[in-house]
């Protein structure tokens, strides 16, 4: 391992890690554009210019462009190198369009940080400025050319690391262009990650449009609740309104970007239609009323149809906390069903699946980054779990084999499509990973994992947190609510964040339900009462390889203020609540409901072998659940 | 000799005293009589419009980010134009000191100071401003200046006809 001293501290970094990156390692920042830890080095901005004063090489040389060697010494405080970088800075500013104000960049902007670091405020060059046109990139990004500063980030990411064709460098000399041919929407699945990678404010967020400055931003870690892969991401809040959702660094699971169905995926959560008040049959109430009012209906179902005649549903959207209180609930209102799905289908195929993973053959994102040999087996990764196929581009960018088995299955790389997957050589390869889904009908791995002891599996599941409901439905013996209705035995369902389907509800004489969404169970419910989307409150999800990761609240809930008062500023008015913020996270709700029936208070979801998950970092990596 | 300094410092003490009795005081019977301030006082907060009519303020958040005692607050929005501009706009005069970063942090120069330190109200919720109350028209202390002729995106004027800006190339040509 090569040795090196920059501004007299010593590091010692592994064969091949550049100047740049050995310096970050002891926490000395050295501005640049072009280099980006996923997309490695360019040397098109010359901004991390650093003063190699002694070594193999000398004089100022561009810190990412140089791998270390034993001997050197570098300064990045040197005066030449300051000069340096003071002009280079200068120069990539000579035709900015000097418009922070009314950027959306501003605030979270490399460029405008690595200028002020530079010491460049005033412009001294009297010429005119190059400008471009912009195009319209379609309703999610917003193109602003002339901020670009040419460190080709974005077509660096969309082309090599995205697999995108539909988006390019045009034009020559001081004239380059990055964007389409012609205007029209980007054509990649994840294009929303130009925004986080440009430097500048060349793409900015089209749905958080003026809407906020990053010093006003509510943030806070989080995991994506769009599919089962519960990639890590930030999303930021403002004014009780979900303004956007950026991406999170988590080498193992995600690495640096996310999908555009996580990223764009905001509205939800704003919908001026969620349910937000507490509803008994109709009538608005307050929470302690709906708690009582559900008490009583629990008791009074059970005196009329026997015991056993609640069913009590939770779902694969369900934070781990809600699904964990569930058992406890069904014990006290002695319920005849304990459901984590509503579907028998799914509940079988997620508990098969969830079975080939328990002796920790699960493959994390990462692990199918660096593999040889990739099968996809009858599912298609970019609908159902977009992140999987980018991490398939990678491994396949590496020299990895891809083979799929199925039709009609586009991935972003170049890949084999046998009839088969035992036409895929996966005896010879050395790290072989099978992407296969619980919900479509691909062959069960079960036989392949037998044969071949280094495969591993990444199977895609239906919501966010199926391994959870899968795991906490096998422990505590859970049925299918669709089985559990056929029994004819249930007259009353306490569905808590359940999508079920009207025909299972149909004669059904008492429905209650806890929800952040309008859905039909809410609709048809007696009793209602909100819960909090994931972004307002704290919980725990558990993703399809079973890792179990800590999501963090971001703001409150809340109608959102715009929109709140006709006069368009907020009301003058003092509340302590905020309208429509009675809703708390739904396991704060079940536990009021079991102190209400047991009188036993509940201040703690996790117990027995969960209790480890009480201390579990957001910033983490994550705890895979089966180390427990 | 103790005694004489003694004395001088007495009568030194009395010479001050008698000075001043017989000064002009600086006091004047507010509000009955009103004193003039200097054009730069620093009070009542207003926001200005360009040359042009329009609002100078572009609610970049400058002015909130810089407020030591957070009395402003806006909501930013897009015009049709493509103008930014504050969908609501409120500064909390009960909250404000008066110590004018919002108005140096401005870069358009929308937010202003002006010399109307008259504000006091029954009802401490009158003194919560809100955009109506704030916006005037006129320019105020630059009367030249338009943010938007400067910044190169294009809102007053076409693309690249701003006064320090080239016609937009064309990223086809093909000569050198």
């Amino acid at each position: 391992m090569p040795k090196l001293i920059i501004d007299d501290i010593t590091v010692e970094v592994a064969e091949g890690t550049t100047v740049l990156e050995a310096a970050q390692a002891v926490d000395i920042p050295i501005p640049h554009f072009c280099w980006h830890p996923a997309l490695g080095k360019a040397g098109a901005c010359r901004a991390c210019a650093v003063k190699m004063l002694e070594g193999p090489v000398k004089g100022i040389q561009m810190s990412c462009m140089l791998p270390v060697q034993d001997g050197m010494v570098v300064s990045t405080t040197d005066p030449e190198a300051v000069a340096m970088r003071r002009h280079i800075i200068e120069w990539l500013m000579i035709n900015h369009p000097h418009d922070c104000p009314v950027c959306d960049e501003g605030g979270e902007c490399q460029l405008q940080d690595f200028t002020i670091a530079a010491g460049h405020g005033i412009r001294r060059y009297s010429g005119k400025k190059r400008t471009h046109v912009n195009q319209d990139l379609g309703p999610f990004i917003q193109h602003e050319m002339n901020r670009c500063i040419q460190c080709y980030r974005c077509v660096r990411y969309y082309q090599e690391y995205a697999g995108g064709t539909d988006f390019g460098v045009m034009g020559s000399a001081g004239r380059v262009y990055f964007g389409r041919f012609q205007d029209g929407e980007l054509e990649s699945p994840f294009s929303g990650n130009l925004v986080d990678i440009c430097p500048t404010g060349v793409f900015t967020d089209k749905t958080a449009r003026f809407r906020a400055r990053y010093w006003d931003y509510e943030m806070a870690p989080s995991v994506c609740s769009g599919c089962s892969l519960g990639c890590n991401t930030t999303p930021v809040a403002r004014y009780r309104e979900l303004l956007k959702i950026t991406a999170r660094k988590n080498e193992a699971v995600n690495g640096w970007f996310i999908c555009d169905r996580g990223r764009f995926s905001n509205s939800a959560v704003n919908d001026p239609q969620r349910p937000r008040t507490p509803l008994v049959d109709g009538r608005e109430s307050t929470r302690d009323e709906a708690l009582e009012a559900l008490a009583l209906r629990i008791a009074e179902t059970e005196q009329l149809y026997g015991t056993g005649s609640i069913a009590i549903v939770g779902s694969s959207r369900l934070a781990l906390e809600a699904a964990l209180l569930l058992p406890q609930l069904a014990q006290l209102t002695s319920a005849g069903a304990l459901c984590y799905f509503t579907s028998e289908e799914e509940r079988a195929t997620t508990t098969s699946h969830l079975g080939l993973l328990s002796g920790g053959t699960s493959a994390s994102q990462q692990e199918i980054r660096e593999s040889d040999c990739i099968v996809v087996s009858g599912c298609d990764p970019l609908q159902d779990a977009p992140m999987l196929a980018l991490a398939v581009r990678q491994a396949w960018r590496d020299g990895a084999t891809v083979y799929v088995v199925g039709d009609g299955i586009v991935l972003p790389c170049e890949f084999t499509a046998v009839a088969a997957v035992d036409a895929v050589p996966l005896a010879a390869a050395k790290k072989p990973v099978l992407i296969c889904s619980a919900s479509c009908n691909s062959d069960h791995p079960a036989g392949l994992l037998v044969q071949h002891s280094q495969l591993k599996l990444a199977v895609i599941f239906p919501a966010a947190n199926s391994y959870g409901a899968a795991q906490l439905a096998g422990e505590q013996g859970g049925v299918s609510l669709e089985r559990a209705v056929a029994s004819g035995k249930i007259k009353g369902i306490i569905s808590v964040e359940a999508d079920i389907p009207a025909h299972l509800l149909a004669g059904i004489p008492f429905v209650a339900a806890l929800d952040w969404r309008m859905t039909e169970t809410v609709r048809a419910a007696q009793i209602f009462l909100p819960t909090t989307a994931w972004v307002e409150m704290d919980g725990t999800s558990i993703n399809n390889e079973g890792r179990a990761q800590r999501f963090k609240k971001v703001m409150n809930p809340g109608l959102p203020i715009r929109g709140l008062d006709p006069a368009g500023h907020p009301p003058h008015l003092h509340r302590t609540v905020p309208p429509g913020g009675e809703a708390q996270p739904a396991w704060q709700t079940l536990a009021l409901l079991i102190e209400r029936v047991s009188g036993e208070p509940v201040t703690e979801p996790f117990s027995g072998r969960w209790e480890r998950l009480r201390g579990l970092d957001a910033g983490s990596e994550g705890v895979m659940i089966h180390d427990l | 000799m103790k005694i004489l300094s003694d004395i001088a410092a007495l009568v030194t003490g009395m010479w001050i005293t008698w000075k001043h009795i017989f000064r002009r005081p600086v006091t004047i019977q507010y509000p009955e009589e009103k004193r003039t301030p200097y054009p730069r006082y620093r009070a009542r907060i207003v926001l200005t419009r360009d040359p042009d009519g329009g609002e100078r303020c572009v609610a970049c958040q400058l002015c909130s980010g810089a407020c030591p005692v957070d009395c402003i607050t806006m909501q930013s929005a897009e015009d049709k134009d493509g103008r930014r501009y504050a969908e609501w706009f409120r500064i909390n005069f009960s909250r404000c000191i008066f110590c004018g970063f919002c108005a140096e942090a401005c870069p358009t120069l929308a937010i202003q100071m002006t010399p109307d330190f008259e504000i006091c109200k029954r009802d401490i919720m009158d003194l919560v401003y809100e955009k109506e109350d704030l916006l005037i028209d006129g320019c105020g202390k630059s009367p030249d200046y338009n943010y938007y002729r400067h910044a190169g995106i294009g809102v007053t004027q076409p693309r690249g006809s701003g006064a320090e800006e080239k016609p937009p190339v064309d990223v086809r040509g093909l000569l050198p």
